[in-house]
């Protein structure tokens, strides 16, 4: 279980998160959704610990990360996986390096069973053909799939995607999220995911936290959002800007 | 041609510095080599004033060790010499401070003594020593004769001090005029005296420039020719002193003395004389003192004398070591170690047998071959046996400061290749086993310090090419005891009393 | 004037504020070394990048140094007669000065503008925040192996370049300039302790600590997209280079 209490964080004077509270349940899905630029990745970043909040706490099972040097913090992150809003591809490698690089690092698997499984995974992110290419030579929706690819190759406990959708093509969009749903119902993960896809969030939701101004301010299933009085929480579902 | 692979190139890499460093530290510092294997002598000097570390000791000029520490003791200046070990010195040796150079370089310079002497051992102090220059000798040898001119004018002034004295010096001056008036007809009455006198006297300055000529790039041989030829100046100035007396007591005139017979054949006795030890000294012989007509029973002692030095010497450097080092692996957290025993029968060689505890343990590989149905399946069982213990067995051999090691390395073939440095306090090595032609074979390499006698630390990267995640990164330490030790230890141990 | 004063003090504080981020950045690289897994690989790769790519630039640079240090010493000596000493002469400034120095400046134009140039682009892409993510320490992955790469193979491209140039002088004075070839050598021999190559190859070893430190620090502390990947390149060349002219002479006044 993830529990943010009080986050608070500015950048160069900027309020991005304001006295934020946001409890995350185990093993379900999480979607927040809100406004550009209204900081979520942000939000995303805390949560793995890259970003150390202003003041505030973050218990990631029990322990608040916030207080926990580099090393202690790398332990804690074995729980977790990551995709980058852009992917962050290691673009020295190939994409089947990129992809096994989580493999290579926290498993003993030999060589050819590492091959295996990068090709499984790629494969289900609908890639095929690219295991020798660099990321330079793919598109940003291909670049975003071996991101995912990466993300789940390792099925950790706790995993956060930024925009997973993002970019794709309806298609394409609805399998990626069909083997999102796939894997945390596999592996029992804790997955927490942003979203600009209104739709698809309330598919594949267990619960869904609206971010606005630095605050979340309503978070629970899907029918309880919708069903929600906040006005800019219903302008958001329906997508009208008036 | 196939791409080379990175370990491949950054092997050759490293592998072509190692020797580019070998070869430029071959030539320029076989001193350093011939350094690790000499033996000290210590010399005491008045003064060492402008000698430096390190500076070369030479016979002859043939440089034979280097100056280890200069250090004051006892208001002496306590200089230490490292020779090297194939040169052998005579206890009768004389040390001297030389100047080389444009620049004034100080040097030691070891004059031989005679070959009867017996060598000296390491340790031993060399009794004869001089700071001086050349030119202090010179001047040594100037005030001997200063001294002696002193003693002369002495006479002088007796002859000429007192009433008696005065009378004489009247007679003398009254003399005197007469003198010069017969000094012509006494020149040329004693025409062929006089010019024996000359010819004598020019014989004696040619013999001196001989000398000089024949052992121009000997100095040193003058200057003993200069003190001995300062003794027979001395005689002469003794026989000078022998007429200045005669002078005194000389109731005649000038011309009268130089007109006796006698006294002129005293001139050329004592000429002649000094001619004759100037013949010795060219010779070699003369001041020398001693005419060595049994030489060949010196051969004889030298023979024996150098082969029971090489007996000694031979059951001096067989050295057994007996050594433990442990290896923290910081891969699997375990501690490897090695015991090991070291027989080295000469400085350059050594045999070295270890017993491995390797905490991976120990595979033994078995290939099982079935053929079902025409197809030949080939099945690799590996066990790996925990607690193994692992053998190895060396032969060494060293060139300067390169060691090669070949054998048996942890129960598989193998080769090794050291590099020292430092006067061996630091040592570099890179090991390659276990061959097998299915995985990366074994790399290792390794840095031991040794900062104190018997304790050294140990660093470097076990099985670093390793296929099976076995590389890692290691930090260890070791005790080495020679048998030597061991026997100091052992004697030291109080033991218990009941 | 207070102005002047409160400039100049922050100034210095910021500097003072980064020499200490740079060490801090080298002590837990330095930390992280002897931390599971050591990561033989990435380090081979890079003492590859550092070393073995490099060599051909140092074997020009450091013929061509070594040649031209033959001629001018050649014309200088010449007019006292110490031709003689033309070789220990090129063989002592490049066992002491100029094989470490110029060797550390070529491979800072190399690679440590180019550790600059990865680590940066790594940052402002995310690749950084990435490894984190994934549990691998982006100092032990990336900046340890550098550095350390960087502090090994520094001696010996070092050593490398002393011996080309003096080869290269070699050339110059006995194939052109007719000095007898055994008073060359033998002069080199005479004057030229083992200590004075052995001294230049420490300092190389600091050079390239100090290289790829700059290097890697200006990289890991991007800011600022492309632009702030350049500004880092071009800092990184510039602070290493003045850092190790520097060092340099205070590594020479306590070491000759
Ligand atoms: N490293 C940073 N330095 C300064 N400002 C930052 C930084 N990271 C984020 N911000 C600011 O924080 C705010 C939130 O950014 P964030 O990336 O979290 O938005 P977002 O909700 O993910 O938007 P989007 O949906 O477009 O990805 C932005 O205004 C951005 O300018
Ligand atoms: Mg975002």
């Amino acid at each position: 279980m993830i529990k943010l209490v009080k986050v608070c964080k500015s950048f160069n004077g900027q309020k991005v998160l304001d006295n934020l509270d946001l409890e995350i349940e185990a093993q379900k899905i999480t979607v927040i959704i809100g406004q550009s630029g209204g900081g979520k990745s942000v939000l995303l970043k805390h949560i793995i610990g890259l970003i150390k909040p202003d003041s505030g706490q973050i218990f990631v099972d029990g322990t608040d990360i916030v207080k926990l040097n580099d090393r202690m913090l790398n332990e804690v992150r074995k729980k977790f996986s990551m995709l980058f809003q852009d992917a962050a591809l290691f673009d020295s490698m190939t994409v089947g390096e990129n992809v096994a690089f989580p493999l290579k690092e926290h498993t003993r698997l030999s060589k050819k069973e590492i091959e295996e499984i990068v090709e499984a995974k790629l494969l289900q992110v609908g890639l095929t053909n690219v295991t020798h290419k660099m990321p330079s030579e793919l598109s940003g929706g291909m670049r975003k799939r071996v991101g995912l690819a990466r993300a789940i190759v390792l099925n950790p406990q706790i995993i956060l995607f930024d925009e997973p959708t993002t970019g794709l093509d309806p298609l394409m969009s609805d399998a990626i999220d069909q083997l999102i749903l796939k894997t945390q119902y596999d592996t029992r993960s804790t997955c927490v995911i942003i979203s600009h896809d209104i739709a698809s969030a309330f598919k594949i939701a267990h619960n869904i936290a609206m971010l606005y101004h630095g605050k979340i301010i309503q978070s629970g299933t899907p029918a309880e959002l919708r069903s929600s009085n906040i006005s800019i929480i219903k302008k958001f579902i329906e997508g009208t800007s008036a | 041609m196939a791409k080379l692979s990175v370990e491949a190139k950054v092997g050759f890499f490293v592998i072509i510095g190692i020797i580019i460093l070998s070869y430029m530290s071959m030539k320029l510092g076989k001193l350093s080599f011939k350094r690790d294997s000499g033996y000290i002598l210590k010399v005491f000097f008045d003064s060492a004033s402008g000698l430096a570390e390190d500076v070369p000791v030479e016979i002859a000029g043939v440089e034979v060790g280097r100056v280890q520490t200069i250090s004051l003791m006892n208001g002496k200046a306590l200089v230490i010499l490292k020779i090297n070990s194939d040169t052998k010195i005579s206890k009768n040796v004389k040390a001297i401070i030389r100047t080389k150079g444009i620049l004034g370089d100080k040097y030691i310079e070891l004059v031989q003594g005679t070959e009867q002497a017996p060598f000296m051992k390491p340790g031993d102090q060399i009794l004869n020593a001089s700071p001086a220059t050349d030119i202090d000798t010179l001047m040594k040898v100037l005030e001997e004769v200063a001294i002696n001119i002193n003693k002369l004018t002495g006479s002088f002034a007796n002859v000429m001090g007192g009433e008696e004295g005065e009378a004489s010096l009247r007679t003398i001056f009254e003399n005197v005029k007469e003198m010069v008036e017969t000094l012509n007809l006494t020149v040329q009455k004693n025409n062929t005296n006089v010019t024996q006198i000359i010819s004598n006297l020019s014989d004696f300055s040619k013999k001196l420039k001989n000398i000089s000529d024949t052992h121009s790039d000997d100095i040193r041989s003058i200057i003993t020719n200069i003190h001995g030829a300062s003794e027979e100046i001395e005689q002469l100035i003794s026989g000078i002193n022998k007429i200045t007396t005669k002078l005194n007591q000389g109731k005649g005139s000038l011309g009268k003395l130089i007109n006796e017979e006698e006294t002129v054949n005293n001139l050329n006795d004592m000429l002649a004389d000094l001619k004759n030890i100037t013949e010795k000294i060219n010779s070699g012989k003369g001041t020398i003192g001693k005419l060595i007509k049994e030489d060949e029973t010196a051969d004889r002692i030298n023979t024996t004398l150098s082969g029971i030095n090489d007996y000694i010497r031979k059951q001096e450097t067989f050295r057994t070591y007996l050594n433990y080092r442990g290896e923290y692996l910081f891969n699997s957290g375990d501690v490897k170690s090695y015991l090991s025993l070291r027989i080295q029968p000469k400085e350059d060689k050594y045999y070295l047998f270890n017993v491995v505890d390797d905490p991976r343990g120990k595979d033994s590989i078995t290939d099982i071959t079935r053929t079902i149905n025409d197809s030949t399946t080939t099945e690799r069982i590996v066990e790996t046996e925990r607690d193994g213990l692992k053998f190895s067995a060396q032969i060494a051999k060293r060139y300067y400061d390169i060691g090669f090691r070949g054998g048996l390395f942890e129960s598989t073939g193998g080769i090794g290749i050291d590099y020292y440095f430092f006067d061996d306090h630091l040592m570099l090595s890179m090991e390659a086993f276990d061959f097998d032609p299915d995985r990366n074979f074994h790399l290792k390499f390794k840095a031991d310090y040794t900062p104190f006698n018997y304790i050294y630390i140990t660093s470097g990267l076990d099985d670093f090419i390793s296929d099976e995640g076995n590389e890692s990164f290691f930090i260890g330490a070791g005790i080495n005891f020679s048998d030597e030790d061991i026997k100091t230890i052992l004697s030291n141990i109080p033991l218990p009393t009941n | 004037m207070i102005r002047f004063f409160e400039f100049t003090g922050k100034k210095f504080i910021s500097i003072v504020e980064e020499f200490g981020k740079v060490m801090l950045l080298f002590l837990s690289a330095f930390l992280w070394m002897f931390r599971k897994p050591f990561r033989f690989r990435v380090i081979i790769k890079q003492m590859e990048f550092v070393g073995a790519d490099s060599v051909s630039v140092i074997l020009i640079t450091g013929a061509f140094t070594g040649m031209v240090l033959a001629l001018q010493t050649y014309y200088g000596f010449r007019m006292f007669g110490g031709e003689s000493l033309v070789g220990a002469t090129v063989t002592l400034s490049m066992t002491r000065e100029i094989g470490p120095v110029f060797t550390a400046l070529m491979v800072t134009g190399r690679a440590g503008s180019a550790m600059a140039a990865e680590i940066g682009t790594m940052r402002v892409t995310e690749q950084i925040d990435a490894l984190y993510t994934m549990s691998v320490s982006p100092i032990q992955y990336l900046i340890m192996p550098r550095i350390l790469a960087a502090a090994l193979m520094l001696p010996i491209l070092t050593i490398i370049s002393d011996f080309i140039g003096i080869v290269g002088g070699y050339l110059v004075g006995v194939e052109f300039m007719k000095i007898n070839s055994g008073i060359f050598m033998s002069k080199i021999i005479e004057f030229v302790d083992l200590a004075d190559i052995f001294n230049g190859l420490i300092k190389s070893a600091c050079f390239g600590l100090i290289l790829s430190l700059i290097g890697c620090y200006k990289g890991f502390y991007t800011k600022g997209g492309a632009a702030g990947v350049g500004k880092a390149t071009t800092q990184s060349v510039v602070y290493s280079s003045i850092t190790i002219l520097i060092s340099d002479y205070f590594l020479t006044a306590a070491m000759f």
